[in-house]
């Protein structure tokens, strides 16, 4: 599997973000939402290797041949919920049924005054996240992302809502973890999203659907150092207005022992990795990383 | 001499297997160099703020200059250090 071939399909994945929010802007929900229909399936009849991506990974999951209409199914439920984004980041929690579970687990942490981590992933949408604080104005959030993706990103918040912008926290700067140490000490929450590992990354070797698969090692390393509770959350998109979101704590803190170190972040690793699969096994149409997740050569994009 | 002393709180610290004297004073810390990382540089700060007791924010715009190299962290903890 050659590096091109991954970059290639997340372009494309990227791509679809862009024109959908442009659209999405454009026109409406009402009518983007028509519009996902024939984009995606111009998207998935023209692109062979977006067909491929999203093949080589419902094939894990789904009992079933894989056809045309899964492909299409997942295509259109990443671009339903890049559609609803746009109205989550611009503050219109309102449009969607929201069924929250767990969510006295996270504010129990957070009653020390001392902040936590929250620990994401590509599966189905972490900017449900925005609606805590709507219901919550109160709790602050701060997301820890590679610069370059937010760089991408900060262009269409800042368009939809300047606020957030201030909100996330680029990392791979010498002192970007003093910012998330400072966010902390401050009682506030670190977003992170825990499923995909750059090449310079620390990482942890997990099991994952069958499978040994690298995971980043940073978000438990942090956690440690900090040693902050970790929950975690998956914001999971039913199908039309209706999302589901799940607050699962994993640690209250852990001490990181110097010399079990690596035992200790592989541990804690596993099972995060454990109850994402469990999540993706419930909802496999929410799984949006498009490439091939267990390429054992780790040159996974960022 | 501090310097020295900062490269072996460095690779205590980050459990590096290397030698302190090999550390080039001017060489850079941080993606090339010693190849450090910014998880690296948390615990590196913490090991700092625990013997030289003071601690590293995020606002200093120095930060960049400070993290340099070994020569010019250890020149920051000797202006900055209240042990």
């Amino acid at each position: 599997m050659s590096r091109h071939w991954l970059k290639q399909s997340e372009r494309g994945s990227l791509f679809l973000i862009r024109l959908i929010t442009r659209i999405t802007l454009l026109l409406g929900r009402p009518a983007g939402r028509l519009l996902l229909y024939p984009i995606t399936l111009y998207f998935v009849l023209f692109s062979r290797e977006a067909r491929n991506a999203s093949r080589n990974y419902l094939k894990r999951v789904v009992p079933q041949p894989i056809g045309m209409r899964h492909i299409f199914r997942h295509y259109h439920t990443f671009a339903a919920t890049i559609l609803d984004r746009v109205y989550l980041l611009s503050g219109r929690q309102d449009y969607f049924n929201i069924d929250i579970r767990g969510e006295t687990l996270l504010l129990e942490q957070l009653k020390g005054g001392r902040g936590c981590m929250l620990l994401g992933s590509h599966l189905g949408s972490f900017e449900l996240l925005r609606s805590l604080a709507a219901t919550h104005p109160d709790i602050s959030v701060k997301a820890l992302m590679y610069e370059e993706n937010a760089e991408k990103i900060s262009q269409v918040i800042q368009t939809l809502n300047p606020e957030i912008a201030d909100m996330i926290i680029p990392i791979g700067r010498p002192d970007s973890l003093f910012q998330v140490q400072e966010a902390v000490e401050l009682g506030e929450i670190i977003g992170i999203l825990g499923d995909r590992v750059a090449l310079d990354d620390k990482q942890v070797k997990v099991r994952f659907f069958d499978q040994t698969c690298r995971f980043p090692a940073g978000p438990m390393l942090i956690a440690g150092l900090l040693k902050i509770p970790v929950v975690l959350f998956f914001g999971i998109h039913q199908g039309g207005r209706d999302y589901t979101i799940h607050f699962e704590l994993l640690t209250e803190g852990f001490h990181l022992d110097r010399e079990q170190r690596w035992q200790q972040i592989t541990e804690w690793t596993q099972r995060y990795a454990n109850r994402l699969e469990h999540h993706t096994r419930q909802a496999p149409y929410n799984w949006f990383n498009f490439y091939d997740f267990w390429d054992e050569t780790g040159n996974t994009p960022k | 001499m501090l310097e020295n002393e900062v490269a072996t709180l460095i690779i205590d610290t980050l459990n590096l297997r290397v030698d302190p004297s090999s550390i080039d004073p001017q060489a850079p810390l941080f993606n090339e160099g010693l190849g450090l990382d910014s998880i690296d540089a948390l615990e590196l700060a913490m090991s700092i703020s625990k013997k030289y007791g003071f601690q590293l924010r995020s606002n200093d715009e120095n930060n960049a200059n400070i993290f340099a190299s070994l020569s010019s962290l250890s020149k920051h903890i000797e202006s900055c250090r209240t042990t």
